[in-house]
This record gives structure tokens, C-alpha cells and sequence, in this order.
């Protein structure tokens, strides 16, 4: 018994006593679960039979899934497109020593982060009514235009996810660029001030690539937040039926066919087409910015 | 230090809120039925021997119905008494939830309200619900066997039926007045589509719903003019003519402004009620639960609304109207008192005092078609829907009442993924987006076809 | 000449100063907008709110207090719902960031065999959406006889990929020293752990409470199909059932929505500035 209490004491032991927690979290709620989709994806689970290849072959001749694949991607682009650079180029306004009270507007703009995708998804609704009074037509009405019906249009309602995103999440990725950009040294800035970079110059040499290693953890959230996004459309949408599912993302997909219809066997094929897209988004990136070399070495 | 004095004010303030929240919780008082009460209600019942029974609804009135009813099953069975535990979920979300838990087995209330568009779902596969035959039995010759068709499988009966829901046309008759359109010429959908258009151009509002998220006057023209959604040997076939003729004439009532789209997609939504209370919906071909709504929430209409027989094709139509709607309370099998919640919710539901009920507190049309007739419940002047419509509404029932017909496909398990789609996309892409009437629903049958495999 | 060409450095300095507050200001306003929205909608019928949206209208005419009457007499669960929320928040933190900083000081701290692939996991799994997992995830915990039990809401999630991640990269920055001095001193390897690492990483505790608890706060898809009895609801599943057709819901919804975010605010007011600190300090590095 000694022996044993020894060796968990020990620090060859140690290390593993350390990870465990994270090593059983993998098997028990990753592995086994993604394993078990795997076989699951393979059957009719209503029936209780084996189908075979049968649900994958659906999926591809499935036109509202692939809608659902192009409405993720999209929306996963959008926000990537827009939460990268601008938070970034406001972070670095705000590290600026010219401006002034950062701090009260860095807590103003962590504040909507703070509301759920419930609340935010339902002020959103309402702003974006039909009615003429609703705030969306009350300013596109002062720029002389006439009311639109946002949520029932393809790139209207893609304009109201995405306003939604930017709004919850501009605030937290300026906090993450902040952090990267106060981790250089300031001595850096001065060095290149003294030898007469312009600020747009140090900006581009200096905090850009410093930043990198924040860029690319952003950008990983991002893509895979921006995949798996449901909440903000279901909220927006008040469920997952969107008119002519301009709202339907993947998971919401996932959730339609294994929860509303039941198909768990479809909905886990579905779910396995995430992960591989995801994965894939994932490797493009991870290699194009460098980052997988550096954690392999 | 202001950022101190700040984060205490707000600490006081939440302590302060969730004390009073506290508070309240006390002062719960189950019996007491008003508007502002949400969610879960729970009766009040004196005894030892209570069995409590939790009860599942999605919509909100029917809590104050079984409430009532349970009242008087524990008046008249003081040795069975029981106590419901109501709550009240969003439509999606009760569907859903129940169809999760019947599938593990565990979180199931002992009974449901499940809608008739989702009836179909459970029935698949293994049947988590009881069969409900034997307490139906007793009631059976007092309700109209179609009502109870609509929740059976196998020669089994699964449901009990609320309300025959008969389709009728209701007309805002002052916004008419105005227009000068007169509802009591409108006899076929000509008439409709011509006073429609009057009013469109008097007015230059909405006089009725082309409907994105409901089928309600589809299934009434389809209905009337013969069709299905299926063919005879249930094979899908929403592409057929009579379904392209039926959305094209309303594509072209939209086309001569008698019909619009509305927010919400259908009058049965809280988008859509306000529109209808402040005048600018016009009419609606509805379900006659939708009495409920208008006295409920449209409630500046009192005393202006008509209900009269919907439009029909011509004098050769296969039915008059069509029952639309309606929900099936169903009991899980699994439930430890399934026995009881089944003998109960049949008296509940289908006794005569039930039948009453139905129409006194929830104003819909009872089953027991026995009670149309009986003028000391239809006419009686204290009810609060003959005070609120200016037509008597079992007029209107009594003349549609031997021609209230019902699309076949009710039943069938493909249905809720038809509605749907239907309610997603095909509607949506012709009243919307102006798609081809053929053409989206083509599109709807190829989906449709590859999800089942046919 | 000198004093010339710093005054006018100075002022232009002012100006860009100007333009930045100018800037900041307009976003703070946009920002703050829908929140100021819902904050005035809280005043106004739900009924009200259907008929003409939501908008910035000030119609004294109709605003009045009823719905903060019905949300603090009225007879409705929000209360129960807000009070498991800040229960299970709270709980969720608490576990999430302890277990986290276990696992994150096994990786800072030591070289072991099998290390290098285990951060791999724990990189692949950060990038993994717990939506592919759900379905097989969710009969899992039902053939468990989990379901409708707090522990399947919060168990598969506290060994947290993404806050082990940052807290490696927090404790990566610390001196190996501390630990040697800690072993010289006789304590034991967790003892290390307990007594001496923990204490340091309080900034980067604060951060990740914030992030987590923000989660957790406002976690819906999973409590949905775990969570099964209505007095068990947290507030997003509550108030998500308030969007209804039928009932005078709205009411509740909204001013239910805009004191919603009252709790996890004050949070965030009492923590901001280790926030940012603890950010700053686990910032991700190359």
C-alpha cells in the first residue's frame, strides 16, 4: 500500500495523475460517444436495422443538407471575415497611448457578449419585424427606403446573423487582440518611432505579426463557432424552421432530423460530415498560418 | 472607486430582486386564473389519497380546462382523486421533448396534449403511448368517429380528440362595412377573391392571409375539390393537379391583392393576432378554435366579428369545410399511473360535462356533435363567444355540419415532414418568393421523396 | 523652430485623440443600442411589442411598470429559473476551472512520454464542435440513467479543452524555480499544485471565470435534451418557452431578457480588471 501511495507521490507519476482528468473526459465524452456516431450513422435507428452505406448516400442527394453545409460555410466566412481584421484594427486603436478611458469602452463593448443568444437572438427578432415601426425599417425608412421583410430574405437574413455575431462577439475578440498586442514590448514601438516608421508602418511590422499566434487562435474559435452556429438562427428565426431554411445550419439540420424526425442514424451521418468539414477548415488553416509546424516540433 | 459604489449598488439590487422573487413563490396561488400567469400551474387538492398527475400542453387555455374538469372528476370520485401538475411549453419544444423522453424512457409527463400534425410521429415505430380504447369505449356513440380516427392506428385509438375544428370564414364586419364589401354575398371562392379585391383597392389593406406556415385554406380547397396530399395507396404525391390548381388560384388571388402575406405566416400566430385586432387583416378562413384567439387576444374586435360558412368551389364539392387542427391528449404508457390518467382524461375530455366545457371555456366545437343543437348551451347569452361574435356561431356549424370532411393523409406518418417542408419552403417559395406554383411543389415532392426513399 | 514642431505634434496628437474618442464613441452608442432597446421594451405591454416591434420609441402614453410588477409578484417560474443558473454557473466555474488548471499544470510542468500527442488531442478538441458528439452523447447519458440530472450538464465538459489550453499557456510563463523551491521545501507534487500554483494563477482564473461562466450562463442545446422537468429549466430554456403564441408572455420575455443580464454584468464589473490582466498573461504565444 505504501508502495502504491509512493508512486502516486512520485514525480514520474505525477504527470499522468495530472492529465487524467482530461485523458478520461477524452475517452468517456469524446471518443466513445464519436465512435458509437460512427456505428450509429451506419443504421435505421427507428427500424433497429443496418443500412449501411445507405444514410451517407441521402446526404448527398439531400439539397436542403447541402443548403445547410452552404449556410454554415457562409456564415463561417462572414464572420471570419468581419471579427478578424476589425477587431484587431480597434484593439490596436484602443492599446493606442493617444486614446483615452480605454477601459470603460472595452467594458461597453464586452457587454453584449454578456447577454445569452436567448436575449440577443430575441432583441434581434423584434428590431428586425415586418411591421414599418420595427428599428430595422425605422432606419432604412430614414435613408428613404421601404420596409423590407428581413427575416424572410436570403441575404437580408444573412445580414441579420451576421449583425448578431458582430454584435456579441466584437467586443470579446478586441479583448483577445488587446491582450496579444500589451504582450509586446513597448520598447519595439519606440525603437521604430525613433528610427521614423509611421504608425500604419509599426503597425504592419511589429503588432501584426506579434499578434499572429492570437490571430490564429481566433481564427480557430471562429471557424468553429462559425460551423456549429444554431442558437443565433434559431433564436432569430423562432426555431429551426426558417422560410425556405435560409436559417438552417448544419447542427440545426442535425437537430431537425435527430430530435424533430428521429432519424438518429441520419443525424449522426450529419454530425460526422461536421466533424470532417470542420477538420478540414481546421487543417487548411492551421497549415497555411504555420502554427501545426511549430506545435509538432 | 465609482467603479466600487457601481458593482455594490448592483449586488444590492440583485439581493433585493431575488429576495422579492422569493417572496412571490410563496404567495403561488394555483387556483387563481389570470393572463399573467406563465408556464407551470398546479391544483390545489384536499385528501390523503390524492395521485398527482403531471400534464404536458402547448397551448395555455387548455390548462384552465383540465384544471376545471379534474375539479369536478374529484366532486364526483372523491376515492380517485387527482392533482394536476400542469406545464406549458412552446410548440416545437413539447414535441420534441416528448419524443426524447419516450425514447429514453424517462422524463415523460403521464399525459399530452400532442398536435394532430405531429400525432403521426408517434406512431412510428414502438408506440410509447396507451391504448385508450377501453376507456373511450363508454363514450364512444357520442362523438364523431372521424375525431377519433384521426388518433388511432391499428384499429387502436391513441388520442382524445378536442374539438371537430370545423373550417369557417371569420369577417371583421366593421373593416368590411367600411369597404363596402358585404361577407353574406360570398358563397364561392369567386365571390371571396371578388370581395377581396374591392376591399384591397377600397382600403389598400390585407383582406385575408396567403399562408407561409399553415395549410388551413389549402386543406379546406383541397378538400373540397377531392384531393390529398397522397395517392389512394399512400405513396406521396403533393404534386398532383388538384394540388396545383388549388395553390395557383390562391396565387392568384394574391396576384389580385385579395390575399397577402402576412408576418407570422398564418392567423394563428401572435405576430399575426395584433394585425387582425387593429383592423388590418380583413378576414380569415380558420379552424373554429380560433374563437378562442380572437376573444383572448384580439380583444378591440368584440362585437365585429362574423363567422359564417367558408367559400366553396361550386354546388358539386366533395365536402363543405374540413376539420382543421386539433389535438390528441394522449397517455404515456410507461407512466406508473397510466390507468387512472386514461379513465380520468377520458372524462375530461369526452363526457358530456366535458363536451360543455369545451365550448364554455375554451369556445371550441365539441365532438359530441349532440350539443350543436342544444339551444340552452348554444344561445345561452352569458357565454362569453356568443357575447363576442354578431352571428350565432352553431348557426354556421349546424349548417357546414353534414358536410365536414378530412384530408386522408391526417394520418399518415409522412405527414409531419410534408407540413414541414411545406411550411418552410414550398409555400414560402410561391407566396414569397413568386416561384412557379408546379414547380415548387415539384421540388417539395423530390425532397420529399428522397427522405422517405420512395 | 523645436517648439514649434512640438506644438504641432501636440496638436495634431490632440486631434487623433479626438477622432479616436469620436470613433469609440459611435461604436460604445451602436453597441449599446438594442440592450437600450429592450431596456425601454421592458416598460412597454408585451402586445404592444408584437404589434410594432421593437424599436426606440419613448410612448409615455403606454409605458408603465406592470411588467416589473408581474416579473417580481407575478405567479411564474423566472425565478426558479434564474436561480438555477446562477447554481449551475456557478458550480460549472468552480469545477471547470479547477480540474482545467490540474490538467493545464500536468502539461506546463512536467516532460513525459506521450505528452507531445496529448496536446494534440487537446488542440484537436478544442477545434471540435461538442454538436458532432451531442446525438450519441445524449443516448450515452440516457443509458446512463443521467438524464434530466445536473451532473450530465456539467461532468462531460470540465476537463475543458480550450480553458486547459490557456492555462498551459498562462503556466508556461512562470518560473520553473517556484516548483524546484516548492520540492526543496518538501512539498509533495500536488501540494505544489494546491499551495503555491493556484494562488499565482488568479488573474487567469479570472479570465477564464468570465469566459466560462459566460458559457455556462448561457449554454441552451445541451440542457435541452438533458434537462427534462420545468423546475430544473435555467433561464434560457425558461425564457425560450415564454416565446409562444398563446398567453400574455411577451411581457415577461422581455423585461425577464433585459434583468437576465443584470447578474452576469456585475460579474464582469467585479472581475474586469484581473479580465484583462489575466488575458494579457495568458495571451497565446509562439
Amino acid at each position: 500500500m505504501n508502495k502504491v501511495k509512493k508512486f502516486f507521490y512520485s514525480q514520474k507519476a505525477a504527470p499522468y495523475v495530472f492529465v487524467l482528468p482530461f485523458v478520461l473526459t477524452v475517452l468517456l465524452f469524446w471518443i466513445f460517444p464519436i465512435g458509437n456516431g460512427v456505428l450509429l450513422s451506419f443504421q435505421d435507428v427507428l427500424k433497429d436495422k443496418w443500412v449501411g452505406l445507405k444514410n451517407y448516400e441521402r446526404l448527398l442527394s439531400d439539397k436542403i443538407f447541402l443548403k445547410a453545409v452552404w449556410n454554415s460555410v457562409k456564415y463561417m466566412i462572414g464572420t471570419c471575415a468581419l471579427l478578424i481584421p476589425f477587431p484587431l484594427l480597434f484593439a490596436s486603436l484602443l492599446n493606442s497611448k493617444l486614446m483615452k478611458k480605454p477601459g470603460f469602452f472595452k467594458s461597453i463593448y464586452f457587454l453584449p457578449a454578456l447577454t445569452s443568444v436567448v436575449v440577443a437572438g430575441t432583441i434581434f427578432r423584434l428590431i428586425f419585424g415586418e411591421m414599418d415601426t420595427a428599428l430595422a425599417n425605422r432606419v432604412i425608412e430614414f435613408f428613404g427606403h421601404s420596409p423590407i421583410k428581413w427575416l424572410k430574405g436570403q441575404w437580408t437574413g444573412y445580414f441579420a446573423l451576421l449583425l448578431v455575431a458582430c454584435w456579441r462577439w466584437t467586443g470579446v475578440n478586441i479583448l483577445y487582440f488587446l491582450a496579444g498586442l500589451q504582450s509586446i514590448s513597448t520598447d519595439l514601438y519606440e525603437a521604430a518611432s525613433i528610427d521614423g516608421a509611421s504608425k500604419w508602418q509599426q503597425f504592419k511590422k511589429i503588432s501584426f505579426p506579434l499578434v499572429k499566434p492570437t490571430t490564429v487562435y481566433v481564427l480557430t474559435i471562429s471557424i468553429y463557432a462559425g460551423l456549429s452556429m444554431f442558437l443565433e438562427s434559431y433564436m432569430l428565426w423562432k426555431g429551426n424552421n426558417s422560410p425556405q431554411n435560409i436559417g438552417l445550419t448544419i447542427v440545426g439540420y442535425l437537430y431537425r432530423q435527430g430530435i424533430e424526425k428521429r432519424a438518429m442514424g441520419y443525424a449522426c451521418a450529419v454530425g460526422l460530415v461536421l466533424l470532417i468539414v470542420v477538420m478540414i477548415v481546421n487543417l487548411i488553416q492551421l497549415t497555411v498560418t504555420g502554427t501545426f509546424k511549430k506545435e509538432e516540433r | 472607486m465609482k467603479k466600487k459604489v457601481l458593482a455594490a449598488l448592483l449586488s444590492a439590487a440583485m439581493i433585493g430582486t431575488m429576495l422579492a422573487g422569493c417572496g412571490s413563490k410563496g404567495g403561488d396561488d394555483a387556483k387563481e386564473s389570470s393572463t399573467k400567469e406563465t408556464g407551470k400551474r398546479e391544483m390545489e387538492v384536499e385528501g390523503d389519497d390524492v395521485t398527482t398527475l403531471t400534464v404536458w400542453t402547448f397551448i395555455e387555455n387548455h390548462q384552465d380546462f383540465y384544471t376545471n374538469m379534474a375539479e369536478k372528476w374529484n366532486e364526483e370520485n372523491p376515492d380517485k382523486k387527482v392533482k394536476l401538475v400542469l406545464s406549458n411549453m412552446a410548440y416545437d419544444d413539447m414535441h420534441n421533448k416528448l419524443s426524447l423522453a419516450l425514447e429514453s424512457g424517462e422524463g415523460a409527463p403521464d399525459v399530452v396534449d400532442i398536435e394532430l400534425g405531429k400525432f403521426p410521429a408517434f406512431m412510428t415505430g414502438e408506440v410509447g403511448l396507451k391504448d385508450l380504447s377501453d376507456v373511450i369505449a363508454p363514450y364512444k356513440e357520442n362523438v364523431v368517429e372521424s375525431r377519433l380516427d384521426l388518433y388511432s392506428k391499428d384499429g387502436k385509438y391513441y388520442g382524445l380528440p378536442t374539438h371537430v375544428g370545423t373550417t369557417v370564414a371569420f369577417y371583421n364586419t366593421e373593416a368590411l362595412d367600411a369597404a363596402g364589401v358585404d361577407y353574406t354575398t360570398i358563397k364561392t371562392w369567386d365571390d371571396f377573391k371578388a370581395a377581396g379585391e374591392k376591399y384591397k383597392e377600397a382600403t389598400g389593406k390585407t383582406f385575408a392571409a396567403a399562408e407561409t406556415t399553415a395549410q388551413w385554406t389549402l386543406n379546406l380547397m383541397l378538400a373540397q375539390k377531392g384531393g390529398d396530399y397522397m395517392t389512394e395507396d399512400g405513396k406521396l404525391d403533393v404534386n398532383n393537379d388538384k394540388m396545383v390548381e388549388c395553390l395557383q388560384y390562391m396565387k392568384d388571388m394574391q396576384a389580385a391583392g385579395a390575399l397577402d402575406t402576412i408576418a407570422g405566416g398564418q392567423p394563428d400566430n401572435e405576430e399575426a393576432y395584433p394585425l387582425f385586432n387593429s383592423g388590418d387583416v380583413a378576414a380569415a378562413i380558420m379552424p373554429f378554435w380560433q374563437t378562442s384567439r380572437y376573444t383572448s387576444y384580439m380583444t378591440d374586435l368584440k362585437g365585429k366579428v362574423a363567422i359564417a360558412a367558408p367559400p366553396v368551389w361550386g354546388d358539386n364539392d366533395a365536402v363543405k369545410t374540413i376539420g382543421g387542427g386539433g389535438t390528441g391528449t394522449a397517455v404515456v404508457a410507461g407512466s406508473e399511473n397510466a390507468d387512472l390518467a386514461a379513465e380520468v382524461f377520458a372524462y375530461i375530455k369526452l363526457s358530456e360535462t366535458a363536451n360543455e366545457e369545451v365550448w364554455n371555456v375554451l369556445g371550441f366545437d365539441p365532438v359530441n356533435t349532440a350539443l350543436w343543437t342544444d339551444t340552452a348551451i348554444t344561445e345561452n347569452p352569458d357565454n362569453a363567444f356568443i357575447q363576442y361574435f354578431n352571428t350565432k356561431p352553431f348557426d354556421t356549424l349546424n349548417e357546414l355540419a353534414d358536410g365536414i370532411g378530412l384530408l386522408k393523409c391526417y394520418t399518415d406518418e409522412k405527414m409531419p415532414s410534408v407540413n414541414n417542408t411545406f411550411c418552410t419552403v414550398t409555400l414560402n417559395d410561391i407566396f414569397e418568393s413568386d416561384a412557379d406554383v408546379k414547380t415548387a411543389l415539384d421540388d417539395a415532392q423530390d425532397s420529399l421523396e428522397n427522405e422517405f426513399a420512395e | 523652430m523645436a517648439m514649434d514642431k512640438n506644438e504641432a505634434r501636440r496638436k495634431k496628437d490632440r486631434f487623433a485623440t479626438a477622432g479616436l474618442l469620436v470613433l469609440f464613441t459611435i461604436l460604445a452608442v451602436l453597441i449599446i443600442l438594442p440592450i437600450y432597446a429592450i431596456f425601454l421594451a421592458s416598460f412597454k405591454p408585451g402586445g404592444h411589442l408584437l404589434q410594432y416591434g421593437l424599436n426606440l420609441d419613448l410612448d409615455f402614453s403606454v409605458m408603465n411598470l406592470d411588467n416589473y410588477v408581474l416579473l417580481f409578484t407575478g405567479s411564474h417560474d423566472y425565478w426558479t429559473w434564474f436561480t438555477n443558473s446562477i447554481i449551475l454557473t456557478v458550480i460549472t466555474v468552480v469545477l471547470t476551472l479547477l480540474i482545467s488548471a490540474f490538467v493545464a499544470y500536468g502539461f506546463a510542468a512536467y516532460e513525459f512520454k506521450g505528452r507531445q500527442v496529448l496536446f494534440v488531442i487537446v488542440l484537436i478538441i478544442l477545434s471540435i464542435p461538442l454538436e458532432v458528439v451531442m446525438l450519441p452523447l445524449y443516448k450515452q447519458i440516457s443509458s446512463w440513467g443521467m438524464m434530466d440530472n445536473y451532473g450530465a450538464i456539467v461532468l462531460p465538459f470540465l476537463a475543458h479543452a480550450s480553458t486547459i489550453f490557456f492555462f498551459r499557456q498562462y503556466l508556461l510563463g512562470l518560473p520553473k524555480s517556484l516548483i524546484e523551491a516548492g520540492r526543496i521545501d518538501g512539498a509533495t507534487e500536488y501540494g505544489i499544485f494546491f499551495k503555491l500554483i493556484i494562488p499565482i494563477m488568479k488573474p487567469a482564473f479570472a479570465a477564464m471565470a468570465i469566459l466560462n461562466g459566460m458559457n455556462a450562463w448561457n449554454n441552451y442545446l445541451w440542457p435541452l435534451l438533458v434537462i427534462r422537468s420545468s423546475e430544473k429549466y435555467t433561464l434560457t430554456l425558461g425564457l425560450n418557452t415564454l416565446i409562444n403564441p398563446y398567453g400574455d408572455n411577451y411581457s415577461l420575455l422581455v423585461v425577464g431578457s433585459f434583468f437576465s443580464i443584470v447578474p452576469i454584468f456585475i460579474l464582469f464589473v467585479c472581475f474586469q480588471k484581473y479580465f484583462i490582466e489575466g488575458m494579457t498573461a495568458g495571451a497565446v504565444k509562439e
